[in-house]
């Protein structure tokens, strides 16, 4: 009994998760293996997972900036006008003005912070909504796309096309998988270790806060560690010339930044300060302005850089890119947790919504479901995922996207005699029981 | 009076990990007006959402008869066809629509399946009448004051038909003579048959208009006084609601008062929107360090507008004046630069725009100072604990955990968290706006006691203050503020409300004794 | 510890790797499959009844050639992303040949090549895949031929309506992100040209570049407002004599805009076939379409599949006009047949569906 009650307290935190709390983790587990078994051991075949990760780094690569946006208070629905906008000037600079891909990329990543720049003027200093001023950016960015490139399809050069459909290189000894994926996913299960190790040690020093017991943690490093253990096998043991795709380790890398941007300091604390009350925030010192107009520029950076990735897995820039992106970033975030009065969400959540999404679309593409009904079984997704979510929150119960999302989440014991813990927990097992 | 017109019996509410309610009973006879006391926290909004059907039958046990039927509400529809009608702490009016409309939202008189606007304009007339509301009821209820809206909610529910009436606070956002009005009103009610419960914290209105009072403690009965058995004083009361006695309601404190520190002179501001308007007249005054200063004065006399306009600027247009600290002029232009200068303000308005209610109380607690906790540009989660820790322990915040969200706490504890959040900017001079709005007996006296300790530290604390015992109580030295200009300034050992009031409520400065 | 526990789990789950077997056959052409084969289709979305029907042909046409056949068209709104994602998914299912519709011709090619390396038969169905050294054959009707039976057609017509000239016509193209588009434009100005330059012919409103006459997405509503606003420039006492459609969507759009604005119909060209439009020419008012029997072309394509089943070349007969800017695409062409009101009840005969309109 105490060990269960252990379990659903500190396996993903928070002092209220309870089962039906890992729900977004089970769903996605549940959608994995469902479709594993429609698919006959298709869906975690290496291909799959290298192609599964290609196609949607930039659609979460923008759920992060999107994140942003709306924890702030706001919404961004250029974002898709924005990437196409970019990848044609870029695509043109690169293969009819002869820029150096290199330099092609700068340049890309400069337009985006600036056309993120334009829309955070607006919202931040003049007061525009930015729901109307990136209305306005969708309409403008889409017609630049089409000025610029006269709607015709731009192709890009082959070492483009690396940020988008490259991989990394065969080095070192023929162990029969990609030397380099496997080095990655050892960092990975370092990284995974210290972090857990690093907690406890930190919880350790927070005077009355026990740190979970001691077999939680190595469970969850169990299950943590096989996942990564099976997804770097899968990702390093592709077809030969193949490995985790450069597009996901940028994703990688940019999801981690921004966790700990968000989480771990003051200027990410300001973002959630503002979304939760403006003016609260602004008689805390908060300078809103600044905030506002920072993070209108990060998402148009993102979406550059988002627009670029899609630019060089197509390996040209064409006039229907960016479409509707902005809807699928939306979503994603949405169901991952976020709430739309801005001030909650987190991008693990983002990505995790996201990540759920995009198993789901794949996998009905396996099993060859059509476009159409692809699109009616998201669109009820969607809507069940935050329902249940919204639903759950009014019963008092901790969302059970935003627990999960924080799986590292400290949680100080109650203090002894406090009568809500035991009681709350008895209920919650007879409710699961 | 004599039968019961409601018995609630033997209630227990309990929200996921909180025992809002255990076995709480109550009993109001027909046409009295009946009080409900306990500090926030207490249960009280609990046991009325009960009633009203907000919570509804199957999530509580007990019973409830009203009018001697057993009663299960689904619903406030419900409740509100038996005529048991709330109205609520925060107004539930929809400001941009006008008296008549408001009266009759989710009521509206129909004819052939169309609102009929000439019988409700009519039948609104009556019932303004009815509260004492002179006003044109197409006026829309952001044009009307505090007071009058109130008067629309009960003119609303009126139009409801209502038997039991239910009134939470309702006179904490009024001013005197408003809530003076409001209880004559009650007494008028109580004339025509209409029973009332009426939860106040205001112990003296209480004595003045209830015939019964029922004392609530940790979500538990306490007891039940009639006052007609003539055994009502407020220590009784008192100490029902806190459960021991309070020899004061002030702490003993000794002030050990030093040199000027602060000082303002010749402020002007002007009125953000209507330009003509100014709010601060050379507003000019000082403080001193380990000195508490009060504002006295009455709604809308610009005591609020005055600090905030000093607190970086943050109300109005500024025309002219300066600032001195320590002798030397500051520039202020935005509230970082007025917290890095060392200045705190606490707003009256905690909900509004003092705590960002998504968050838990260590991240309010640090949310002004958050370099304090900064380690190389990375948030310190160890200092940040440490820190809440301390002052929920400095402050007796009654929370389980620091992790806790601040919605969950009560109002007292609410604005401890705000204390604390600006205790933790390590503040010079502290601007305390109204630090006892909406707050229990007990909990008045712990933060009378937190802001005598923070002058004992040498700072230097400013209140802001509608209630004149408070002021007479707490401060060393009082400012009197009327229409937006300085009108006296008045010594401890000569304050008394008298002179209090004439100051505040005339331009004539008076000299100071 | 944990390197040697990493290694032993690698060594533990060393069978898993998709390395072996499938390195070998990369790039090289299959000699051959099972013929039961997964054949994959990708289409793009479902704009024009001809795509329908060409799935239909698809679904049903493979399957009693005995292949499983996986067919999918893309998303209305996100067509291009949807189509790489599909293609992708049909690798990873191991489809031996893959039939493709493009979207935009131009932004398949990393798709193409993973199916190229995959051991996968890439047809560029209709549409030639550009920019790529991985598509295998392209088999569509010849539509440079398709562009002069139509710049004849609208010659004929005018000169039927008005004997002498010159006569005064507007010109529309498709979708700038269909390579087709240029084709069909360049055909028809192929015949057109020569009358344009002698005076015969004259361009209204004197918009001759296939940028200007471009119709975004193939969409009827981006043809009828160009039409709209050409009406209101161009002829407001001027008489339009004929228009120069590439297909019958967007006649269909030009016809309705001229008879919103009450003018008198213009000889009208067209291509495809549609229901509407047959009902249209029989009743009088669009003059032409060209019948590109969809039956035909996907009869020929599932013809193709089943050569390269048993391991044969399939038959080809262009391989020199076809250039993707890679590579000349070895290609089968098919024979438009151009069809009017004269001639519509031979060219349908065989058609359950279009037959009994003609009547």
């Amino acid at each position: 009994m105490s060990r269960v009650r252990d379990l659903q307290k500190n396996l993903f935190g928070g002092t209220t998760s309870n089962a039906r709390q890992f729900g977004m983790i089970f769903t996605l587990v549940a959608i994995v293996l469902y479709f594993q078994i429609r698919t006959g051991g298709l869906t975690l075949t290496s291909g799959n997972l290298i192609a599964l990760t290609q196609q949607y780094a930039y659609i979460s690569i923008l759920s992060i900036g999107m994140l942003m946006v709306i924890v702030a208070g706001h919404i961004d629905l250029s974002v898709g006008s924005v990437a196409a906008f970019t990848g044609i000037v870029v695509a043109k600079a690169v293969t009819e003005h002869d820029v150096p891909w290199p330099a092609g990329i700068l340049l890309g990543l400069a337009v985006g912070a600036l056309i993120g720049a334009w829309q955070g003027f607006w919202v931040a200093y003049i007061g525009v909504p930015a729901f109307i001023v990136t209305l306005a950016g969708m309409l403008l960015f889409r017609g630049g796309n089409q000025y610029i490139g006269n709607a015709d399809t731009v192709p890009v050069p082959e070492g483009f096309r690396v940020i988008g459909a490259g991989y990394l290189p065969e080095v070192g000894p023929a162990t029969g998988y990609n030397n380099l994926t496997l080095l990655l996913g050892l960092l990975l299960c370092a990284a995974v270790i210290w972090r857990e190790w690093r907690s406890r040690r930190v919880r350790q020093q927070m005077e009355g806060a026990e740190p979970a017991p001691a077999w939680i943690s190595v469970l969850r490093l169990t299950i943590l560690l096989s996942v990564i253990v099976f997804a770097t096998l899968r990702f390093a043991g592709g077809r030969v010339g193949t490995s985790f795709p450069v597009s996901g380790i940028i994703l990688a890398v940019l999801v981690i930044a921004y966790s700990f941007y968000t989480r771990n300091t003051a200027g990410g604390r300001h973002i959630y300060a503002v979304g939760g009350n403006a003016r609260a925030a602004e008689l805390s010192g908060v300078r809103l302005r600044r905030v506002n107009f920072l993070v209108m520029t990060n998402m148009g950076l993102l979406s550059a850089l988002a627009g670029m990735i899609f630019v060089a897995r197509s390996a040209a820039s064409g006039p229907q890119d960016g479409l509707t992106w902005e809807l699928d970033a939306i979503a994603a975030v949405f169901i991952g947790g976020a709430a739309v009065s801005g001030g909650l969400g987190t991008v693990s959540g983002s990505i995790v919504g996201g990540l759920v999404v995009a198993v789901l679309n794949n996998g009905l593409q396996l099993i060859g479901t059509g476009s159409d009904m692809v699109q009616i079984i998201r669109g009820l997704f969607l809507l069940g995922a935050v329902a249940l979510d919204v639903y759950n929150k009014k019963q008092g119960r901790f969302s059970i996207i935003g627990s999960l999302t924080r799986p590292f989440h400290r949680e100080p014991p109650a203090p002894p005699g406090a009568p809500a813990t035991p009681s709350r927990a008895d209920a919650k097992a007879a409710a699961a029981g | 009076m004599g039968n019961a017109l409601l018995e609630m019996r033997a209630i227990t509410k309990e929200f996921p990990g909180v025992r809002a309610l255990s076995d709480v009973s109550l009993v109001v006879a027909a046409g009295e007006i009946h009080a409900i006391c306990g500090e926030n926290g207490a249960g009280k909004s609990t046991l009325m959402k009960v009633l009203s059907g907000v919570h509804p039958y199957g999530t509580y046990d007990g019973d409830i008869f009203y009018q001697g039927r057993e009663c299960r509400f689904g619903d406030i529809r419900a409740s509100e066809h038996a005529g048991i009608v709330i109205i609520h702490q925060e107004l539930a009016l929809v400001p941009g629509m006008s008296i008549t409309e408001n009266i009759f939202l989710g009521n509206e008189p129909r004819r052939w399946g169309r609102i009929d606007w000439k019988a409700a304009n009519h039948r609104a007339l009556e019932l303004m009448s009815l509260v004492g509301l002179k006003e044109d009821p197409d006026t829309l209820v952001k044009d009307i004051g505090v007071g009058k809206q109130q008067l629309v909610e009960i003119a609303k529910a009126f139009a409801k038909d209502v038997k039991l009436l239910i009134l939470d606070e309702p006179t904490a956002a009024l001013n005197e003579t408003d809530s003076r009005h409001l209880l004559d009103l009650l007494r008028g009610f109580k004339q025509r048959g209409i029973t009332s419960i009426m939860i106040s914290h205001k112990l003296n209105e209480v004595e003045a208009i209830a015939d019964a009072i029922t004392i609530l403690r940790d979500g538990r009965t306490i007891e039940t006084i009639t006052v007609a058995s003539g055994e009502v004083d407020e220590d009784r009361i008192v100490r029902g609601m806190v459960g021991r006695d309070l020899e004061s309601r002030f702490p003993e404190h000794v002030p050990r008062i030093g040199e000027v520190f602060f000082e303002v002179r010749d402020w002007t501001v002007r009125h953000p929107i209507s330009a003509d308007r100014l709010v601060c007249k050379n507003s000019a005054f000082t403080v001193r360090r380990g000195e508490i200063v009060g504002f006295a004065g009455l709604m809308g006399a610009g005591r609020t507008e005055l600090a905030m306009s000093i607190f970086g600027r943050s109300y109005g247009v500024h025309l002219d004046g300066k600032i001195f600290k320590d002798g030397r002029e500051v520039e202020i232009r935005s509230v970082a630069d007025a917290i890095a200068h060392g200045l705190a303000y606490v707003s009256e308005d905690r909900k509004a725009i003092g705590l960002n209610l998504l968050d838990d109380v260590k991240t309010s607690v640090v949310a002004a100072k958050l370099s304090k906790i900064t380690r190389r540009g990375v948030l310190d989660e160890a200092a940040q604990y440490h820190e809440a820790e301390s002052y929920r322990k400095s402050l007796r915040i009654k929370t389980p955990t620091v992790d806790e969200p601040v919605t969950r706490l009560s109002g007292g504890n609410q604005q401890k968290v705000v204390l604390a959040k600006w205790m933790f900017t390590d503040p010079d001079l502290l601007i305390l706006d109204e630090p006892t709005r909406g707050i229990d007996v007990g909990a008045k006296y712990e933060i009378y006691g937190i802001i005598q300790r923070l002058a004992d530290e040498g700072r230097g604390v400013i209140v802001i203050s509608s209630e004149m015992p408070e002021l007479i109580g707490l401060c060393d030295r009082i400012y009197t503020v009327f229409e937006g200009a300085i009108t006296g300034e008045v010594a401890r050992r000569d304050a008394d409300p008298e002179l209090l009031m004439k100051q505040m409520t005339s331009s004539r400065r008076l000299p100071t004794p | 510890m944990l390197i040697v526990g990493f290694t032993a789990a690698l060594v533990a789950s060393g069978c898993n790797s998709e390395r072996e077997g499938e390195g070998g056959t990369a790039g090289t052409p299959a000699k051959g499959f099972a013929a039961d084969a997964l054949i994959g289709v990708a289409l793009p979305s479902k704009t024009s009844e001809n795509w329908v029907l060409a799935g239909d042909l698809f679904t049903n046409g493979l399957k009693a050639a005995g292949f499983q056949s996986d067919v999918q068209y893309a998303g209305a709104s996100t067509t291009v992303a949807d189509q790489q994602a599909q293609i992708v998914a049909m690798v990873t299912k191991g489809a031996k040949v893959i039939v493709i519709g493009a979207t935009d011709a131009a932004q398949l090619s990393t798709q193409v090549a993973q199916a190229k390396q995959a051991g996968t038969v890439v047809i560029a169905y209709d549409r030639l895949i550009t920019n790529t050294k991985d598509v295998d054959y392209y088999i569509a009707f010849d539509n440079f031929k398709v562009g002069q039976l139509q710049g004849q057609a609208l010659l004929d017509g005018m000169k039927a309506k008005k004997p002498t000239g010159p006569w005064t016509i507007e010109l529309f193209s498709g979708s700038p992100d269909d390579n087709n588009s240029g084709v069909f434009f360049n055909g028809a100005m192929d015949v057109l040209k020569p009358a344009i330059d002698k005076g015969d012919v004259v361009v209204g409103s004197g918009q001759t570049d296939v940028k200007q006459t471009a119709t975004q997405g193939w969409k009827a509503e981006n043809a009828q407002s160009r039409m709209d606003a050409l009406l209101t420039s161009t002829y407001s006492s001027k008489t339009l004599d004929g228009v120069l459609s590439p297909n019958d969507t967007l006649a269909r759009a030009i016809i309705t805009s001229v008879k919103g604005a009450g003018k008198p119909i213009p000889v009208v060209t067209g291509q495809d076939s549609e229901v509407e439009s047959v009902k249209s020419i029989v009743a009088g008012e669009q003059y032409s379409t060209i019948n590109k029997d969809t039956r035909k072309l996907v009869a020929e394509t599932i013809k193709m599949v089943k050569t390269l089943q048993t391991g044969a070349a399939p038959e080809v007969n262009d391989t020199k006009s076809y250039d993707n800017g890679v590579k000349v695409v070895p290609a089968y062409l098919l024979a438009p047949v151009i069809v009017t009101k004269d001639n519509a009840a031979t060219a349908y005969a065989d058609d359950p569906k279009l037959a009994p309109l003609t009547k």
